[in-house]
């Protein structure tokens, strides 16, 4: 999957809100690729660009070599098989009126996976790949089961298409820490054993410490730093990442020494609808200077796949 | 140090159509004056029940203290009459809750909303009326005071109208004005981003450091308690199971609910992903027998699923409930 320019605005009373401006990435067949950002960094808007939900405002996206830069009724089906999402609400990703036997049954229908005689042998096996029980869930809704089952419910529709590219939206930040490890573990498994890539987007950047391979950070519909994930928590370049970094709470001091030392952290993402000129970065910036407040930097590879959109690098030089 | 509040074996039921939700099952909880006290545990776990407890403010029905005392200053909360409570949470007690939307009143500006506070908690407290230059003189200091930028702006706005870092700076406003000794924060910072959670953290923290309020801090998150409180008490389905100083409980962890809890937590350093706890918290219609973390117990010995263990000592205010550590 490659994504090349990608735009995504929306045209409001307000204003254009540019939730995705610019924004170009890939994900390698069978890696974990962390797409990673604050509440309102646009990181939803890529995914839903990306499944199709969006047209895009501008550029394109390439999927095994093929533009899929169409909204989600124009795709082809076999690309809607290929290519799905887990979104970060399982309360009200699921149709509480139907049974999870029904909803796992719909996209095999629709996509002719089986025969009426063996949807449901099929049925069964997705919810055992999930670890629920086929006998307990099968004929229970939504409203009776807890939160994680309820995403385990999510992820066994999502594969039941037999996709190679997953989209996962926080598919945790909903839950309870031990029941993300559950479903963490759950996901790496079948990563496994069914070759699926994921586009893993969160929050949360110390479970992209354990889980992915290559991380993409964003601020503001722009992205500001790629990174493979060791390089990215051992050597981080951006000061907004440096920022991300030393906000996370610790439980350890090993994890303490980690943390960029004396970040003073200030102020809030601002709206899409005013973007401030120059850097988007640049109002809660530590580092700033007078060209940033003027001119957009550029994203420049500082090391091999290691790039940063910020002007202290825009020379290549390594840091000071 | 003297003791600000005591719950002692508080249990609380909620009454369905099932049956009666048996949540709190003997809570015992001491807090200190000026002492900062974290309370940790899974979505479900009786955190907020307790909290609300203490408030008086648990809507009775559903709900029913079903056993128990609380006593702050040495007066037991749950005798007193409605007028002696209602004079508690306007000057002595206040909280910050989760959703800082769902706390504050839409239709009201939040200067409205910060003027009843500090009006009511002067009264409470002083027995002194202001006037109204006062209290608008004190909503900015106070609003300046938690770091909201341009406060005199924000008084005559509403709630809507702000990000969620702005309104839970607004609760945290409306808890300290007043809030003389005890504030309860209820995962205060569950909602916001990491960058603004440590802004109002550590504020929060300044603040508590300047006016010495014993505070009571719930969370999910290890990590957020670790970096404010002196002492922490672990809650698992209604249980205290473990209570330690936060810097002995981080480095020994005891309890095998607290020490999977604690790998369940992603590090930086990178250590990859524990399986998490097997099972899910029990129903609290039919709560398992005896201890209540035994069917997810990786030790689980057949005492475990008879009696409920009582909390034993291991060391200096370190106290833990769980047979395996009785001598």
């Amino acid at each position: 999957m490659t994504v090349e320019g990608l735009r995504k605005f929306f045209f409001t009373k307000q204003g254009t809100v540019r939730a995705v401006d610019n924004i170009s990435f890939s994900v390698k067949r069978g890696e974990i690729c962390g797409l990673v950002g604050e509440s309102g960094s646009g990181k939803t808007t890529v995914a839903h660009t990306l499944v199709g939900i969006y047209e895009p405002t501008g550029g394109r996206v390439f999927f095994k070599g093929q533009s899929i830069s169409r909204v989600f009724s124009q795709r082809a089906k076999s690309l809607k098989k290929d290519i799905r999402i887990v979104f970060q609400d399982p309360g009200s990703s699921l149709n509480p009126r139907r049974s999870i036997k029904q909803i796992l049954e719909l996209p095999l229908k629709v996509h002719r996976i089986s025969s009426n005689s063996d949807r449901m042998e099929r049925v069964k096996e997705l919810l055992r790949m999930v670890e629920l029980p086929p006998e307990d869930y099968m004929y229970k809704y939504p409203q009776a089961i807890g939160g994680g089952e309820k995403q385990m419910v999510a992820i066994a529709r999502a594969l039941a298409s037999n996709p190679s590219f997953v989209v996962l939206d926080e598919p945790t930040s909903a839950l309870d820490v031990s029941v993300q490890a559950k479903i963490i573990n759950l996901l790496m498994q079948l990563r496994q054993s069914l070759n699926l890539t994921y586009l893993f987007i969160t929050h949360d950047l110390s479970l992209m410490r354990n889980i992915a391979s290559r991380v993409v950070i964003m601020y503001l519909g722009k992205i500001s730093e790629v990174a493979p994930t060791v390089e990215f928590f051992q050597n981080p370049f951006h000061p907004y990442t440096k920022m991300l970094l030393s906000s996370i709470p610790a439980v350890s001091d090993e994890e303490e020494n980690l943390k960029p030392k004396e970040v003073i952290l200030r102020g809030e993402i601002p709206s899409p609808v005013n973007v401030p000129p120059g850097c988007s970065f640049h109002l809660r910036c530590p580092q700033k200077m007078d060209i940033c407040s003027r001119v957009d930097p550029t994203i420049v590879e500082v090391t091999k796949g290691h790039s940063v959109r910020c002007h202290l690098f825009s020379d290549r030089r390594e840091p000071t | 140090m003297a003791q600000l509040l005591e719950i002692k074996n508080l249990h609380v039921g909620f009454r369905t159509f099932e049956g009666e939700l048996k949540v709190l099952n003997g809570v015992d909880m001491v807090i200190g004056e000026g002492e900062k006290v974290g309370l940790v545990g899974e979505t479900g776990c009786g955190k907020t029940t307790t909290v609300k407890s203490v408030l008086r403010v648990l809507p009775t029905p559903p709900a029913r203290i079903t056993g128990g005392e609380i006593f702050y200053r040495g007066k037991d909360i749950l005798k007193m009459k409605p007028g002696e409570i209602r004079s508690l949470r306007r000057g002595e007690m206040s909280a910050i809750f989760q959703d800082p939307l769902a706390a504050l009143n839409p239709v009201f500006t939040v200067g409205h909303q910060l003027r009843d506070v500090i009006k009511y908690s002067s009264r409470a407290r002083h027995g002194k009326h202001l006037s109204k230059k006062e209290i608008r003189d004190r909503s900015i200091a106070v609003l300046k005071e938690t770091g909201m930028p341009d406060s005199e702006r924000i008084l005559s706005n509403y709630p809507v109208q702000l990000s969620g870092g702005m309104r839970q700076r607004v609760c945290i406003s409306e808890a300290l004005s007043a809030a003389a000794r005890l504030l309860m924060a209820d995962e205060p910072t569950t909602n916001l981003d990491v960058t603004i959670q440590a802004q109002i953290l550590r504020r929060l923290n300044e603040l508590v450091a300047k006016r010495r309020p014993s505070i009571l801090l719930i969370s999910h998150s290890l990590g957020v308690v670790r970096n404010l409180t002196e002492r922490v008490y672990i809650m698992y389905a209604g249980n205290i199971v473990e209570v330690a100083r936060t810097k002995d409980l981080f480095a020994d962890p005891s309890h095998p609910y607290t020490k999977a809890l604690l790998k369940t937590v992603p590090k930086l350093t990178g250590e990859g992903i524990s399986q998490g706890i097997p099972g899910r918290i029990p129903n609290y219609l039919n709560p398992p027998e005896g201890c209540r973390f035994h069917p997810r117990c990786g030790h689980a010995m057949p005492i475990c699923k008879k009696e409920r263990p009582a909390l034993f000592i291991l060391g200096d205010s370190h106290k833990v409930a769980c047979f395996l550590y009785r001598r």
